[in-house]
């Protein structure tokens, strides 16, 4: 009511200035905020839908960016040693979403400059993966506080392995023409999660860009949580892990020993 | 129809692993073993966290052994103090199998040691499974007698002291050697996802010289407790048994051991020997590939045990 009022009284009074110059603004909503992962789960496809509000008409660029719950990531090389092909000691990287997307209407590059877009975490190249085991920090040409990776000049190798097969296994996924305008400052994008995403909250940012800023942001999250037996199983085996076993090797027994009583009756 | 697995987090084709199930039944019960060492690859091969694969096979091998030892016992062919005594060793081998496992894990290498465990007791058994039952197929194909029977065991296997009698299998020898043996394929279930059938029963056969009639039976009641046990430490210590997978193939595996069983009354016993041999030698040879083979993609994300 109140509301309504007020917007009746700026319609009725165009004599007052405006103060500030119009701010734009962005809104999304999810299609599902809830996904619920049961028996038959093979992946979820979940729409956004938006809008963006800019009296100025200023062209303007969304960026969707998905980030599934933080999942620490071992990693090993193999290399060649007397002829076998060997795994390396695992490196740990930490900061890693179990799930990424980024989404936009052009190619994120054309969008922000590298700055920006390393400080946002928007895209693949820029999430801030990083593997802090493996860092010391040290003094060098009398430049206190630097920070050394053990892995050396490969850190960067290393890095990109992560990314690429996170993306194989299609958990990480960057598509520059994901976002689509279907009409005036209105737009959607597809957000497809696979089978093996991780469960946990996820949180997708969506961010308004003009003239290679980001103006407006929104966030909103969106849960993927076992339900049902899949879920009962799967707490079961985590917190009472030893009865959980005891329960499943008695299952396994008892379906032999019922399978050959069954036989043995033919 | 696809279905997801709670404990693996990966959805699979239910009919497909059904299906696998039963093949490996099928083989299983034609052979007379517990198939482990053929359905851990393929499981892996469709997509299952190698972990995940080794536990949950310790409920499928327990299941299925359990199944086929009812026949046997009714048939009085179990030696259950044989049994006993290689499932002791059994037990201490499957703790020390299951944290040697972690550990493992936890440097990275367990890739290595499971491919390399296959390629050398894969390959090692299969080749001598292999070389005997050809020798055999010629002998008969030429007319003459099976090989006559070296009766004659190992001195060793004498000297040792903590002598005990064996009544159902006619022996008089120490507990070390099957206690030993116990251990050893206890280590190896852990470790490779198998019952250890593969090794069981040649060195019941050769080694300990227990009467043929009583080492299947025998090696089924060591495997069903090791198994059990490697399991339900699998589950409290590792979390990576999953029950759901465990149960898609108990179903195939019990009807596929049924067939297996009934078909293998069509070949003769050195024939199946030679068919088993070469699958082995395969399974074992196409394992250790890997390890000679240039891979695609140098790097390999590790699921699970990030600490």
């Amino acid at each position: 009511m109140t509301l309504l009022t007020t917007l009746m009284l700026a319609a009725a009074s165009p004599t007052l200035p405006p103060t500030l110059p119009p701010t734009p603004a962005i809104s999304a909503a999810l299609t599902d905020t809830n996904v619920r992962v049961s028996s038959n789960f093979s992946g979820a496809r979940i729409i956004l839908y938006g809008a963006v509000f800019d009296p100025s008409k200023r062209p303007s660029d969304v960026v969707v960016l998905v980030r599934g719950p933080e999942q620490p990531v071992r990693i090993t090389r193999r290399h060649k040693v007397a002829g076998l092909w060997l795994n390396s000691r695992p490196v740990v990287f930490r900061g890693a979403p179990g799930f990424y997307r980024a989404a936009s209407n052009r190619p994120l590059a054309d969008i922000a400059n590298f700055g920006i877009l390393r400080r946002l975490g928007a895209g693949m190249d820029h999430l801030p993966i990083n593997a802090p085991a493996e860092q010391r920090v040290e003094t060098r040409y009398g430049v206190r506080d630097v920070v050394v990776s053990k892995l050396g000049a490969d850190y960067y190798v290393w890095r990109r392995a992560v990314v690429r097969l996170k993306e194989s296994a299609g958990l990480y996924d960057e598509d520059e023409h994901g976002v689509r305008f279907v009409d005036q400052g209105l737009f959607r994008a597809e957000i497809a999660l696979p089978a093996g995403a991780p469960t946990g909250i996820y949180r997708a940012e969506i961010l308004l860009f003009q003239d290679g800023r980001p103006v407006a942001r929104r966030s909103r999250t969106l849960s993927v949580e076992k339900v049902g037996l899949e879920r009962a199983l799967y707490v079961w085996a985590h917190v009472r892990p030893w009865s959980y076993g005891l329960a499943s090797m008695a299952l396994a027994l008892a379906a032999g020993w019922a399978a050959s009583a069954a036989f043995r009756r033919e | 129809m696809d279905i997801y697995l709670p404990i693996a987090e990966v959805a699979v084709n239910a009919p497909l692993i059904v299906a696998l199930g039963a093949l490996v039944g099928f083989i299983s019960g034609m052979f007379g073993i517990g198939g482990g060492f053929l359905m851990t690859p393929l499981l892996v091969f469709f997509g299952i966290p190698a972990p995940v694969a080794v536990s949950s096979m310790a409920l499928h091998v327990a299941g299925s052994s359990m199944s086929s030892v009812m026949a046997y016992g009714r048939r009085r062919a179990v030696d259950f103090r044989m049994g006993g005594v290689l499932a002791a060793g059994g037990v201490v081998g499957a703790f020390v199998g299951v944290e040697l496992f972690r550990v493992l894990r936890l440097l990275g290498q367990a890739d290595l040691i499971v491919a390399l465990s296959y390629l050398v007791f894969l390959s090692v058994i299969g080749s001598l499974m292999l070389t005997e039952s050809l020798g055999a197929i010629l002998r008969r194909r030429r007319g003459e007698p099976a090989a006559a029977h070296r009766d004659r065991r190992p001195i060793w296997l004498y000297g040792l002291p903590l002598k005990v009698r064996f009544p159902r299998s006619r022996l008089y020898i120490s507990v070390i050697p099957p206690l030993a043996l116990g251990a050893f394929v206890g280590v190896l279930s852990a470790i490779m996802g198998v019952g250890g059938g593969f090794i069981l029963v040649p060195a019941m056969i050769y080694v300990l010289r227990m009467p043929a009639g009583m080492v299947v039976g025998t090696s089924l009641m060591q495997i069903i407790i090791t198994t059990a046990l490697t399991g339900v430490l699998q589950a409290g210590r590792n979390q990576t048994v999953d029950v759901v997978l465990a149960v898609l193939l108990l179903i195939g595996g019990v009807v596929g051991a049924q067939l297996g069983a009934r078909a293998s009354s069509r070949f003769r016993a050195e024939e199946l020997r030679a068919i088993l041999a070469l699958i082995v030698l395969l399974v074992g040879l196409r394992m250790g590939l890997g390890l000679f083979l240039t891979p695609d993609e140098p790097f390999v994300l590790m699921a699970g045990m990030v600490g």
